[in-house]
């Protein structure tokens, strides 16, 4: 336990997000760093109302969010919002509310809390969002990877069929056709299956 | 068209465009299917954006290049209003009009039974809404959602209320939705009625889950809608790049103001990678075949949105003024008549409409501002330059 859940005054936070595994992983660190969560919910199911009942000091929010412009609106004082809320910007760290952007997650916090302290929360967002990011990155080039090997193979074998070759022979084509169009091998497989499957096509037809 | 050959060249050929899921993204979504941009050999990507502060985050760090804004956005942003701050520009605007007024199907059929009738008046709506309230005394508030904060949609809310003698501030809850929840929040019952743009109130009313009590255009006749924003640092960087983007949509906005064209615009509004709706509830609005409420027939508007006529695209200052009013009454904000003056000279270009318009051969006002509130028809300002109508409640 760290000092902050000892200190009476932990900040109490609400987390919005849709990406439950994400939400839990960033839920599960902000408990970890001594803050209070009080809930974590997803878009679009009355967050003025979470708002109004647990008067959070801060709502961390992913960027994507439709449910921004409502908080937006609680930096308007009105009778109806006693506690006005502020974007997480007024630290004029331009870089570190870049960071947070493109990580993909910001905040918004009560106007008498001290942006010092929302800081080290927003931190440990942008480290879980970030982690994340790099995830779904390291499974989009996987996926890529895996689908661009599907086609080699089939291009290959499309070559040997048609012309008749090893497939060493045909491997060879491929790579020289990439070379010579400054194209990835997976773009040229990709071109190959194109060309000899309407050609096999339209000779179908002529028969 | 112009020739583009003619044209400097674009400092960069890709740019990335954010728009919302609302049928008055017409003109960003149909340069691209008419291949306008590529005639000014740009390479926009349109982003599909879920908020209005999402856009704008990402245009003031530079994840997109431009967007379709709000018109009182750029302001609202230039004054650090509920978020980040940066100065945003405007040389277009993409429309007037487009928005419209839901109540709940109960509420509606209070203010028919108190002689309220939409299709004749918007006036006559409030007033019944406004002695509804006031037979009811002190129950529960109502509560009425815009689209966002600093808008039209905001202010048309207000001035609604206002004509029905009902204080905005006192006697009704307004919040802010995302357009998208909108519908579902009224079915629910969260909400009593909303302000937002189409296809939205088409959807509620198809639905039967509410009822048209006012058209923008009733509430303030070819107000400016949405305008095309990129912040003033990107304008200094790529001054070619966006000079052609306001040439692309300019044409854009000159097709959709043939008519004609309408029917087609909803056919690919509706498609999966921008609207995703049926095309049945972008068309009325789009095409001018308004339904108020379910089971009417369907109400000649051909003026619903405007695009392209009456100088829609022309960033007026008098409108930009009196939009910036607004938003500083909402935040208690007092601005002095200089500081008002001076924000709106820097944010709304009419320099850089005008530089576009030549370039199309296209007439353009000689000033910057505008008589409001004065005209019931159709009206020319000076030789070649006609207007709509401006009356509003």
């Amino acid at each position: 336990m760290t000092d902050a859940t000892k200190h009476p005054q932990a900040l109490r936070l609400i987390l919005v997000d849709d990406d439950h595994q994400r939400a839990a992983a960033v839920e599960e660190d902000l408990r970890q760093a001594g803050f209070t969560v009080l809930s974590v919910i997803p878009t679009g199911s009355g967050l003025l109302y979470q708002m109004a009942q647990q008067e959070p000091d801060v709502v961390i929010i992913a960027l994507d969010s439709p449910d921004r412009d409502v908080l937006e609106s609680l930096a308007i004082a009105s009778s109806h919002n006693a506690r006005p809320v502020v974007m997480f910007s007024e630290s004029g760290d331009q870089r570190f509310i870049t960071d947070a952007i493109s990580a993909g997650v910001t905040a918004y916090q009560a106007e008498d809390i001290s942006p010092r302290r929302v800081r080290a929360a927003i931190d440990v967002a942008i480290a879980q969002f970030s982690a994340f990011n790099s995830i779904k990155r390291e499974l989009d080039q996987t996926r890529r990877q895996l689908s661009e090997r599907k086609q080699v193979e089939k291009a290959k074998g499309l070559l040997m069929a048609v012309h008749n070759v090893s497939e060493d022979a045909a491997f060879s084509t491929l790579r020289k056709l990439a070379m010579n169009g400054n194209k990835t091998l997976g773009e040229t497989a990709a071109d190959v299956i194109a060309i000899l499957e309407k050609s096999s096509r339209s000779g179908a037809e002529n028969d | 068209m112009t020739d583009a050959r003619r044209l400097p060249p674009a400092e960069k050929n890709r740019v990335n465009l954010g728009y919302l899921r609302l049928t008055d993204s017409a003109p960003v979504i149909m340069a691209r299917e008419l291949g306008l941009y590529a005639s000014y050999d740009l390479d926009v990507e349109l982003q599909r954006e879920v908020s209005w502060a999402n856009l704008r985050d990402k245009l003031v760090t530079g994840v997109i290049d431009a967007g379709q804004m709000l018109a009182p956005l750029p302001l609202s942003t230039s004054l650090g209003l509920g978020g980040l701050r940066a100065d945003v520009i405007t040389g277009l605007a993409l429309s007037l009009n487009g928005n419209a007024i839901t109540l709940s199907p109960s509420l509606s059929a209070a203010i028919g039974a108190l002689g309220g009738d939409a299709e004749t008046s918007a006036r006559s709506t409030a007033e019944a809404l406004g002695s509804w309230l006031r037979a009811r005394g002190d129950s529960e508030q109502l509560t009425l959602a815009s689209a966002h904060s600093f808008s039209c949609h905001t202010f048309l809310l207000q001035m609604w209320l206002r004509a029905g003698g009902i204080d905005p501030q006192r006697d009704v809850r307004i919040i802010v939705l995302p357009p998208e929840q909108m519908v579902d929040s009224l079915s629910r019952g969260s909400i009593d009625g909303f302000c937002v743009g189409e296809p939205w109130n088409s959807i509620a009313v198809q639905y039967g889950v509410g009822a048209v009590q006012a058209s923008g255009y009733q509430i303030w006749n070819n107000g400016i809608e949405k305008v095309l924003g990129v912040l003033a640092s990107w304008h200094q960087h790529y001054p070619a790049t966006h000079l052609r983007l306001r040439l692309a949509l300019l044409e854009s906005c000159q097709w959709l103001a043939d008519p004609a064209n309408r029917d087609e615009a909803a056919r690919i509004l509706a498609m999966p990678e921008y609207l995703d709706t049926p095309v049945s509830q972008v068309a009325p609005s789009l095409t001018g075949q308004f339904v108020y409420s379910k089971g009417r027939a369907p109400v000649a508007m051909p003026h619903f949105h405007v695009f392209g006529r009456f100088q829609a695209g022309f960033p007026w200052r008098s409108d930009g003024e009196w939009l910036l009013q607004q938003t500083g009454a909402l935040v208690g904000k007092t601005l002095s008549a200089e500081r008002i003056k001076s924000l709106v000279q820097q944010t709304y270009r009419t320099d850089l409409y005008r530089e576009a318009a030549r370039h199309l051969q296209l007439p353009s006002p000689s000033g910057d501002y505008k008589p409001a509130n004065r005209h019931g028809e159709v009206w020319e300002l000076e030789p070649g330059i006609e207007l709509g109508p401006d009356l509003s409640l």
